[in-house]
């Protein structure tokens, strides 16, 4: 016994040695995990924010053309970086049509025109803009938040002229009080409401991916570099080798999500205020259950993995087929976010990959259902004794020595 | 009849992938200190042969067994394999490397360090244990690959095709070992399609075309026998029949890779019509 711990434990620990080896391995397994989400959710906002000043630092060149000009209705607009040029005119047809306009917006010679044609006590108006210029859109928003405070107070004055009181008449809905109070659930449960909306996928995505990469190098890749036939000439069995790369291979695959999730967290408290997400409430059956999940969901991923790596041909043809696999994670996954968990039927604790990403939702959400628990344990005990099985079947076939490419 | 010094005895092997024999009522032992060799062509069973003996494989029927009449795959702490494709691992070091199946033989780390170094001073390896092996030469893999079958100590050493691709100095270097590991009294199968290595290395040579054992003796004894001049003839004599393919290469394709393969299957000269030369020209 001891000597075939000793065994895995060499196994695992020259695989871990090796991949770490390759600075590519910590590229893809450290600093990609570590930085994908603050870049997404720091770097990118600060770079869309700059991007947005920039564009109201543009001056655009907005023209006008009405039958009725509305008083101070230029004013409206920031005058140190629009000019507006006003025209006054007839209109014959739908002010949508851009008729002799149509070049002057397409050659950039305005950024947007706006037509108001004033009949009847209404204010027809239409905006001729180019959707695929950036300034032109500019100037489309500028001019729709114009009218949209031209609009209001057209409705303030009227209703006044008519007798009523403006405010009353306008909201006459209110919400009363902080509306933060009236939430009975605790600041921990409501981040663990967030958490378990995006942990879950991120968990099950994050696991399956990045155990591909070192399943294969692992198995077809011993094989196509021609180490694997050394290696079953040694006196471990072949459960003692899978069990060791299963091990060598978890562990990489853990740092690597390890990793993502800090990123994650980071992202998050770095960008939102602690109201928008603190630490969940959590027991420590629930903790110790989520543990218990994510270990049962990699030891399915992973030797599922490995045995389908083994089984192919070459490094190319696991590529093949483990790559398009992700998708087996990625619907399962995504749908999951939108089952509703109040008063889910137990069913759904059975099925393969929902049944852990349900589990984890739940767990998150500090519910501690016993009936699920068992259902989604023993489910996910089938399955991964299941996997286990046919990743140690594909190992002991004679011929995992001679299929090479 | 088993002589009392029999280390390793292959008794009635046959194996079979799917099919295809790859050997068939191959029987022979090997006793304690002898130096055989197993020549063949490509494709003869060489490979399949020392992997029986290795444990990889398991015999269709007949017993592959070591000692005590233990079957060999109980018994692969007491060998040492070589492969043809050495089987290194390029992001560790050749001490790594060593180390590596060292640990998983169960061999402790100064045990198979000494080892190690005593065969590297012969192989002229010291200066490389510390290097990784991504830069080694062939000559270079196959000598770690070597002392990583050596440092556990081994009963025997199976090497298969040792000196394939090597250049003569290395060549040469790789049969002073055997030819040391033999002086010392160790046992080593050695694997080759090379006749003169053959001859100056091995006490015996075991002869195996397409599956079957064609002769099996000292190299004098399989000239005597064939009435031959040579070596070089007497293998000649004994193995006319057409050599077979390997098995590797032509293996059975599944339907649906038959089809695929029939669709893109690129034409040969022969089938382009606009490359037949008319008789005319």
């Amino acid at each position: 016994m001891n000597k075939s711990i000793h065994r895995v434990k060499t196994i695992a620990k020259k695989e871990v040695v090796e991949f770490v080896r390759d600075w590519r391995t910590i590229v893809a397994i450290i600093i990609i995990p570590i930085l994908m989400f603050p870049v997404l959710f720091i770097v990118f906002p600060i770079l869309l924010e700059s991007e947005a000043a920039e564009l109201d630092a543009k001056n655009v060149i907005i023209e006008i053309q009405y039958n009725q000009y509305p008083e101070d209705f230029a004013a409206l607009f920031n005058q140190s970086s629009t000019t507006i040029v006003l025209v006054n005119t007839t209109f014959n047809q739908s002010l949508s049509e851009p008729m002799a306009d149509f070049d002057r917006i397409r050659n950039m010679e305005l950024d947007a025109i706006l037509r108001l044609n004033y009949t009847d006590d209404i204010w027809f108006y239409s905006i001729i803009h180019l959707s695929t210029s950036e300034s032109s859109n500019e100037a489309k928003a500028r001019i729709i938040d114009v009218l949209s405070q031209f609009e209001s107070n057209i409705t303030a004055q009227r209703i006044s002229d008519g007798g009523l009181d403006v405010d009353s008449t306008l909201d006459p809905l209110r919400w009363d009080g902080d509306i933060n109070k009236s939430d009975v659930a605790t600041e921990g449960e409501q981040a663990g409401l967030i958490l378990s909306l995006f942990i879950p996928l991120v968990l099950a995505i994050w696991t399956f991916s990045s155990a591909i990469q070192p399943s294969i190098d692992m198995t077809a890749g011993e094989r196509e570099r021609g180490t694997l036939e050394a290696l079953l000439g040694l006196p471990c069995t072949r459960n003692e080798l899978l069990m060791g790369k299963w091990l060598g291979v978890a562990t990489i695959t853990s740092i690597g999500v390890l990793l993502q999730i800090v990123g994650l967290l980071f992202a998050i408290g770095y960008l939102a205020t602690s109201d928008f997400i603190g630490i969940p409430d959590l027991s420590m059956a629930a903790v110790v259950l989520i543990v218990l999940s994510i270990m049962l969901f990699a030891i399915m991923v992973v030797a599922l993995e490995l045995a389908l790596a083994m089984r192919s041909h070459s490094v190319k043809e696991a590529g093949s087929i483990l790559g398009p696999a992700i998708i087996l994670i990625i619907f399962p996954a995504l749908f999951t976010q939108v089952i509703n968990l109040d008063g889910i039927e137990s069913f759904w604790f059975g099925i393969p990959v929902i049944n852990i990403l349900l589990a984890l939702r739940e767990l998150l959400l500090d519910r501690v259902i016993v009936e699920h628990i068992l259902i989604w344990m023993i489910s996910s005990v089938v399955y991964a004794t299941l996997a286990a099985y046919y990743a140690a079947k594909q190992f002991k076939r004679e011929d995992i020595v001679t299929t090479l490419s | 009849m088993t002589n009392s010094n029999t280390l390793l005895k292959v008794s009635n092997v046959r194996k079979n992938f799917a099919e295809v024999v790859a050997l068939d009522g191959v029987s022979f032992e090997i006793t304690s200190g002898e130096v055989v060799g197993l020549v063949g062509s490509n494709g003869a069973g060489k490979t399949t042969l020392l992997r029986l003996m290795s444990g990889v494989y398991r015999p269709t029927s007949g017993t592959v067994t070591l000692g005590d009449d233990t079957p060999v795959h109980l018994m692969r702490d007491s060998l040492g394999v070589v492969p043809e494709s050495t089987g290194l691992y390029s992001r560790l070091t050749a001490w790594e490397n060593i180390r590596y199946h060292s640990r998983l033989y169960g061999v402790s780390d100064s045990v198979a360090w000494k080892r190690t170094v005593k065969f590297a001073q012969s192989l002229d390896m010291e200066e490389n244990l510390s290097r990784y092996t991504k830069g080694f030469s062939r000559g270079m893999r196959q000598k770690t690959a070597l002392l990583r079958a050596l440092a556990h100590g081994p009963r025997v050493l199976l090497l298969d095709e040792p000196t394939a691709g090597l250049d003569i100095t290395s060549a040469r270097t790789v049969r002073s070992l055997v030819n040391q590991i033999k002086q010392e009294g160790g046992t080593v199968v050695y694997s080759t399609h090379q006749l003169f290595e053959a001859q100056q290395v091995c006490d015996r040579i075991i002869i195996i075309h397409n599956g079957v054992v064609k002769a099996n003796g000292s190299p004098e004894d399989l000239i005597t026998t064939t009435g031959c001049e040579s070596l070089e003839e007497a293998y000649v004599a004994l193995t006319q029949e057409k050599a077979r393919m390997r098995f590797e290469d032509n293996k059975p394709e599944s339907g649906v890779t038959k089809l695929w393969h029939k669709l893109f299957r690129p034409k040969t000269p022969e089938s382009e019509e606009a490359l037949v030369v008319s008789s005319d020209e």
